[in-house]
């Protein structure tokens, strides 16, 4: 083989295959728990103010990291918002082509401090920019599971 | 729990509590696939292997054969020059007497894992298993001899060699 022979797939090579096992379970926490549930239950997102340095943390902690105050003020966020900054996503994670592109965004809610991190549809990718509005877009109540994906989606609100 | 420190802690959760869904979570099985190219030497070292032969590298420079081969001599800094048919025979230089197998399940006969070092080589060996022999007896420096699979079977890796025992003297 020589020095301008380039191998494009690694099973040209004398090669050995395998798989490690890989397995894990996160439970979400305290907050995480109060946080999800809200969502689930009443399709309402909360936030937990710090009463020393009055941050709204998003997603909810138990305690505050700037000033290790614990955390038990609890605030019902907005369902609205802006967009921090996004991404237009054509692949999915595997590296095959989407049909459709996703645009994923870090939403700031009005009146908390912090972002989450969702999906934005209903607009299309050339229309969206930072400091754009978006609303949550929450599941059907008994599709709800208890997860961030309970709330379907964020789209800019119909005006 | 310790005597001055009565309970931890924290949230304690049963797994009962994740299966009735009692507790939120999130689950994953992330797909770990790789593949390792052997390289020029390993990929020679696996072919002979096949013929039922074990093959090294050997540096002009210093002498040494090193098993399992590699292209590069890592004590002159300098490509190495030239492939050497080894014997299949060698020494016990260290060896460990396993009752637990991979996954960690208790195993009737206990597996011995081996660092052979090939008659003709100079220094640490290969990494495989003695078979026939009584645990008890296994030493360091004991002589040792492949017992290889039948060609049939053999498949271009280190399993072609089914395990080294003991040769009588």
């Amino acid at each position: 083989m020589g020095f301008t022979e380039k191998i494009q797939s690694p099973k040209d090579m004398k090669h050995l295959e395998g798989e490690i096992p890989v397995n894990y379970l996160y439970t979400v926490g305290v907050a995480g728990e109060r946080f999800l549930r809200e969502i689930k239950e009443n399709a309402k997102i909360l936030g937990v103010r710090c009463k020393k340095c009055n941050l709204v943390h998003l997603p909810p902690r138990t305690y505050c990291e700037r000033c290790f105050e614990q955390l038990d003020e609890w605030v019902e966020l907005a369902n609205e918002g802006q967009v921090e900054t996004f991404t237009v996503c054509h692949f999915d994670l595997d590296g095959n082509r989407l049909a459709k592109p996703d645009i994923l965004a870090v939403v700031k809610l009005k009146g908390a401090n912090g972002s989450i991190i969702h999906r934005i549809q209903e607009t299309h990718d050339r229309d969206i920019y930072i400091g754009m509005t978006v609303e949550a877009v929450f599941r059907e109540r008994k599709d709800r599971v208890g997860s961030i994906l309970d709330i379907a989606f964020f789209r800019p609100p119909a005006r | 729990m310790s005597v001055k420190i009565k309970e931890y802690p924290g949230t304690p959760i049963r797994e009962e509590d994740l299966k009735q869904g009692k507790v939120l979570s999130v689950s994953y099985q992330p797909k770990a696939k790789y593949i390792w190219s052997v390289g020029v030497a390993i990929g020679r070292y696996l072919a002979e292997l096949k013929n039922g032969r074990i093959i090294g590298r050997q540096c002009d420079k210093c002498g040494r054969i090193v098993i399992p081969p590699r292209m590069f001599c890592e004590w002159c800094f300098r490509p190495n020059d030239r492939w050497i048919i080894l014997k299949d025979s060698g020494v016990v230089n260290t060896f460990s007497v396993s009752h637990i197998s991979a996954d960690a399940t208790r195993i009737k006969e206990p597996l011995i894992p081996a660092v052979i070092q090939i008659d003709g080589t100079t220094e640490a060996g290969i990494l495989h298993l003695i078979g026939e022999a009584d645990p008890k007896r296994v030493e360091f420096g004991m002589r040792v001899q492949a017992l290889w699979k039948p060609p049939q079977e053999r498949k271009g890796s280190i399993m072609d060699i089914r395990y080294f025992r003991p040769v009588e003297r």
